[in-house]
């Protein structure tokens, strides 16, 4: 296929330059913050990108969330080239971890005491996470495809009621309860743990394989070709004959079973875990760092992975950097907001200029922003 | 049975003052989905302020001069820069997630100060946001400057061809919006439950949000729509005191989000859109580009 | 303004010494790309109607934009009554007693015909008298003859009217001095009729001075005493009404001559029914009925043309012939097959093609390249749709070809649909539709806001794709389109079907008073 100039010009040469200059300036605001909080900017981003790329177990806490904030960032960005905000990531997140969890709840192998890890129920708890993250999400596209219920006010309202509702499996009696400690689910035994390779669980694979699949489809598939026509104008993609609901359900069953598959991955296939904990509302916070992500990866699944790996370490280096150096809670929300207003202000400053490019063919319209007269 | 009204009424209050704020701006045409975001911004700065101050009154200055900058802000994307509103909206509320948790969490905490003095029996800011429903009815359907607001929510075109300054309409809108919400989060952390807490609201702002629509831009039925989220926010934290031993208290916490969820669908179908679709705002969300 | 009051004029006011109440010296605006208006003088006497005439494009309305200061100027100078006045905003042009009435409608649709006449009032500060305000609108009403409804709401009101509530805003703002911007093209004939009538009123009993915009000559010839001609944005005459001819005025608009486009030879030659639509009936936008019981037949090699003035439900045939809108109840046969509930993908499969009117909104995709806008018409056809890739390679030839055969000037296949021109744009749309070589055609408005080339080249396709056999069905609002491109006329009128005529029983007056609603004499249906 021949270099398709329209969209080189927008989908890669820009948004690398962007994406540098949001993130830069997100991180000269938060030396602002650190600074106001008594500690060196330069040691606080010393101790934050050595723990969070440099040491060993820290690169690998790094990758797996990396990992976690790729496949968020697939999820949210299949709606966005429609058109539509997945921002429903946390609770689709929690249906994942529910669904994952209630495959050896149900089929009783959640008292098994030893063994090797394994593949099937792994695979079947990803599966299942995957179809309840579908289920959520099709919800949303339906609403949003046959009533044009607003899907930000709903994917927020399914983020809260999911809250509650894991609550309610792993706190005080609830199902998923785990036998010793009180408000948090039964520890996976080992044959339900996914093997590892490298350290990195098959989840690893799957967030490069999805990323390289959303591209795929997304530049040379008729079916991604009607989600981006839909994405920028509906009513010109209806009149193309694409039919609008199957758009807005298909992309939300895949953003939901993507971030499902997230919520599996955090919560069944990350060592050190392998349980719902008590603050899951941490990791649900986390996934918004997947709207950033495909903010500035302009749409490109592909695009966003360095960016995914990136936040991924600085969120846990910034935790990290935050104990060492007593700056206040919640660094790494502090830098999620910055980086979403720089994002916000690169995006708009840009938008911004386009009226002084100059249009060789537009004929005038009056209307138009006022610019050099050619003639 | 009489404090759990009351105790609704408050959390009403909170719903009310940041939904009539959002009410204003939409009716202006400027979306701003970055609600709970202007609510988290203020509630904090008016924690922080009056724990500092000991001054109530210093900590609502700041939530509405809080609520009022973000406003600000949205304007600047959406009316000057013809941005997406949507686009700017979430940007202001995850900016605020982001940056409150960082700065309020030294103050994490009960506020520690005498409580504010009831007015008949209820917090202060009751008073005010009844004060405000009538003021914001009054301004919007018994003014000239209210039926300029509405026509540039409208038909922006029509408004600047008859002489309305459709940028300074919106932006006088979105500004005294932002304000109301700064003064709804201070409501939250001032009054109805003084303890500052990491993201404290928890998605009072999208509720107050969805409010909006199910009012049809009305200030009279917004304040309906508070009340009955108030009372119905209170029996969900209290479920014992209707219906004892029923579903868990974290099942109870999630109902107040599925029935918004249910009203949403409701007021979206066919059947209500063809006899109350005209309440919404033409304009709704669409940047002007003056001539 | 606040004179001119008492005194009624009956005479004929093209006298010289009237005072001139309105004057631009020397206005020149340029906008990205093009020179709008390069130095152009304007006189307006007092209590004359003074036409502005010129083809789309002359520069018409970004001159009564400037008038009335919506737009400014980027040299030049206007005078008010020989003093000089800078408009910053349509605030200013109303404090000087100059009121416009757009071309398109700006009326606030929700809100009822009083809120729109009191919006941006100058007297209108703080708490309004909506009782007082009613009273004061009523009586204007009555001054000026004016029937309308003040608490209806807009949207409810017929064009004719909606225009009247917009005359009625700028008089009770206090304009001495009205600016028509194509006053007439939303308007059924006896509309206009009326409308004429109220203009003569306005001028001679109550000294009203009228700045008419138009490109319509028989709209000049019937009212404007002084006519000033644009062309490409400089005055190309300034002319008393009684001293030009037609001819000259067309040489003046026009500046050259341009060979109509027009069906040739006899109708006759068409072969078997393609489309059949039986009592068929949809509801519009607002609940309300938009086709109650439309019927007719298109044949191949034929040109079925609908005249019908905007709001009659010319939108909503199209879209449900189109299957973008449900039909209520009735038939809709393609071929002799059912299709009233197909989508509109099977439509197109099966040999449909549509031209929608909205070429910007609904025929394309601005910000795609015109490959990927091509694709709106392939992206599900088998030759470039294989399991389930789209081949983009043989998109962009396809593209290329297109852009060739219908002579759309782009810069290439990969610009964007919004660098185009709207001529450009619109041929772009007509060939990625007819290079699917559709057994049926359904045009709508299909030249809308064209320039004379591109609309003569469309029209000149629409014919071409009749002589290869294609049934069309050509919907539109341009009597003259419809007369010069059609076998057989219709009209639609409140959503129903008046009569077919064939071609040669076709009176230009007899369809204008069926598109408003009336009867045909002396003609069988």
């Amino acid at each position: 296929m021949k270099p398709r100039r329209a969209e080189y010009s927008s989908v890669v040469a820009h948004p690398v330059l962007r994406a540098g200059v949001a993130v830069g300036l997100a991180l000269g605001a938060a030396s602002v913050l650190f600074w106001a909080s008594g500690a060196d900017p330069l040691a606080a981003y010393r101790v934050m990108f050595g723990y969070g790329f440099l040491n060993p177990s820290g690169l690998v806490a790094s990758l797996h969330r990396a990992i976690y904030l790729a496949l968020c960032t697939s999820a949210f960005i299949v709606p966005l080239r429609a058109g539509l905000w997945n921002v429903g990531l946390p609770g689709q997140v929690y249906a994942g971890a529910l669904a994952a969890y209630a495959v050896p709840f149900v089929l009783g192998l959640h008292r098994t005491l030893s063994g090797q890890p394994g593949f099937a129920v792994p695979l079947l708890m990803a599966v299942a996470a995957a179809v309840a993250g579908a289920f959520l999400g099709g919800l949303v596209g339906f609403l949003r495809a046959r009533m044009q219920v607003n899907e930000i006010l709903v994917t927020m309202m399914l983020n809260s009621a999911l809250f509650w509702i894991v609550s309610d499996f792993i706190k005080e009696g609830g199902p998923f309860m785990s036998a010793t400690a009180e408000g948090e689910s039964f520890t996976l035994p080992d044959p339900l743990r996914p093997a590892l390779w490298a350290g990195l669980p098959p989840t690893a694979l799957g967030a490069v394989g999805v990323a390289l699949v959303v591209d795929f489809v997304f530049s040379r598939t008729a079916a991604g070709y009607r989600v981006r026509a839909f994405g920028l104008n509906p009513r010109a993609a209806r009149y193309a004959g694409i039919d609008p609901v199957r758009v807005s359900l298909g992309v939300f069953a895949v953003g939901g079973a993507l971030a499902g598959l997230a919520g599996y991955h955090y919560f069944a296939a990350v060592p050190g875990l392998y349980k719902i904990p008590t603050n899951y509302g941490y990791y649900g916070d986390l996934s918004f760092y997947g709207i950033i992500c495909g903010l500035i990866a302009r749409g490109s699944a592909m695009g966003a992975l360095p960016m995914a790996l990136l936040f991924a370490g600085m969120s846990l280096g910034g935790r990290f950097a935050q104990g060492a150096l007593r700056l206040p809670f919640g660094v790494d929300y502090a830098i999620l907001g910055l980086l979403m207003t720089t994002f916000v202000a690169t995006h708009l400053l840009d938008r911004a200029r386009l009226p002084l490019r100059p249009r060789s063919t537009r004929l005038a319209q009056p209307g138009k922003t006022r610019a050099e007269g050619t003639l | 049975m009489t404090e759990l009204l009351l105790r609704s009424l408050e959390a009403s209050t909170v719903f009310l003052l940041a939904a009539l704020g959002e009410l204003i701006s939409q009716r202006s045409g400027v979306l701003n989905v970055g609600l709970e975001g202007l609510m988290l911004f203020g509630g904090t700065a008016a924690f922080i302020l009056t724990q500092a101050t000991h001054s109530y009154l210093a900590g609502v200055g700041v939530a509405l001069a809080a609520g009022a900058f973000l406003g600000l802000l949205h304007g600047f994307f959406s009316v000057t820069l013809r941005g997406d509103q949507v686009v700017s909206g979430m940007g202001l509320w995850i900016l605020s997630f982001g940056l409150t948790t960082y700065l309020g969490s030294p103050h994490t905490g009960p506020l520690g100060i005498q409580r504010l003095p009831p007015v008949l029996g209820l917090s202060p800011f009751v008073a005010v946001a009844l004060a405000l429903v009538l003021g914001c009815w009054l301004l919007l359907f018994r003014t000239a400057a209210g039926l300029a607001i509405r026509s540039v929510g409208e038909n922006p075109a029509a408004a600047a061809a008859s002489g309305v300054d459709v940028r300074a309409v919106r932006y006088l809108c979105v500004v005294a919006g932002g304000a109301l919400a700064g003064l709804g989060g201070a409501a939250y952390t001032l009054s109805y439950n003084p303890v500052w807490n990491y993201n404290f609201l928890m998605g009072w702002g999208f509720v107050s949000l969805a409010l909006v629509f199910f009012s049809m831009w009305n200030p009279w039925l917004l304040l309906g729509g508070s009340v009955l989220f108030g009372v119905m926010w209170q029996l969900s934290l209290n479920p014992e005191l209707v219906l004892p031993g029923v579903l868990s208290r974290y099942v109870w916490r999630a109902i107040p989000f599925v029935t918004t969820i249910a009203i949403l669908a409701l007021i979206s179908t066919q059947w209500f859109r063809t006899r109350w679709g005209l309440a919404k705002p033409e304009a709704l969300g669409l940047p002007h580009a003056p001539e | 303004m606040a004179d001119g009051n008492g005194t009624t004029r009956r005479t004929h006011p093209n006298a010289k010494d009237r005072p001139v109440v309105l004057a631009a010296r020397g206005i020149t605006k340029r906008f990205p790309g093009v020179v709008a208006l390069a130095g152009v003088d304007l006189d307006v006497r007092e209590g004359e109607v003074h036409a502005v005439l010129g083809q789309n494009g002359a520069g018409k309305t970004t001159l009564m934009n400037i008038l009335f200061g919506l737009v400014q100027p980027d040299e030049g100078e206007v005078y008010v009554r020989g003093q000089r006045v800078r408009f910053r905003s349509p605030h200013d042009a109303l404090a000087r007693g100059i009121g416009m009435v757009h071309q398109t409608r700006r009326l606030v649709a929700a809100h009822t015909v009083l809120e729109n006449v009191l919006l941006g009032h100058p007297g209108a500060r703080g708490l309004v008298d909506f009782a007082a305000a009613r009273r004061q609108v009523a009586a204007l009403c009555e001054r000026y003859g004016v029937r309308v409804d003040l608490n209806a709401r807009v949207w409810q009101l017929s064009e004719g009217e909606k225009q009247w509530v917009e005359i009625l805003k700028a008089l009770h703002a206090g304009a001495r001095l009205l600016i028509l911007d194509e006053p007439t093209s939303a308007l059924t004939p006896p509309e206009v009729e009326a409308l004429l009538r109220a203009v003569r009123a306005l001028v001679s009993e109550h000294g009203v001075t009228v700045l008419l915009v138009t490109h319509k000559l028989p709209l000049v010839r019937a009212v404007a005493h002084t006519i000033t001609v644009l062309r490409a944005g400089s005055v190309a005459a300034r002319l008393d009404a009684g001293q030009a001819s037609d001819a000259e005025l067309v040489r003046h608009m026009v500046g050259q001559e341009v060979a109509p486009v027009a069906l040739e030879g006899a109708a006759g030659q068409s072969g078997p029914v393609v489309l059949e639509v039986e009592d068929l009936w949809a509801y519009g936008d607002k609940g309300t009925w938009a086709l109650r019981g439309v019927s007719f037949e298109v044949r191949a090699g034929e040109v079925l043309g609908v005249a019908g003035v905007s709001g009659n439900g010319q939108e909503e045939l199209a879209q449900v012939l189109a299957g973008l809108r449900p039909a209520a109840s009735g038939r809709v046969r393609f071929e002799g097959r059912d299709i009233t509930h197909r989508p509109p993908l099977d439509r197109w499969r099966m040999g449909m093609g549509y031209v929608p009117a909205d070429r910007n909104g609904v025929a394309s995709v601005a910000p795609f390249t015109l490959v990927e806008n091509t694709g709106l018409n392939y992206h599900f056809d088998r030759e470039l749709c294989r399991r389930g890739l789209l081949d983009y390679r043989r998109l962009e030839e396809l593209t290329r070809r297109i852009l060739a055969t219908f002579q759309v000037r782009a810069p290439h296949p990969y610009a964007q649909a919004q660098q185009l021109s709207g001529g450009n744009l619109q041929k772009l749309v007509v060939g990625r539709v007819l290079s699917r070589r559709p057994r049926l055609l359904v045009a709508h408005l299909p030249t809308q806001g064209l320039d004379v080339e591109a609309t003569a080249f469309v029209r000149a396709q629409l014919l071409e794709a009749r002589a290869q056999g294609a049934a069309v069905l050509l919907l539109s609002e341009d009597l003259e389109e419809v007369l010069s491109l059609s076998d057989r006329v219709a009209t639609l009128y409140e959503g129903r079907m008046v009569s077919v005529l064939p071609r040669e029983a076709v009176d230009v007056r007899i369809v204008g008073a069926l598109m408003a609603g009336g009867r045909a004499q002396g003609v069988a249906p």
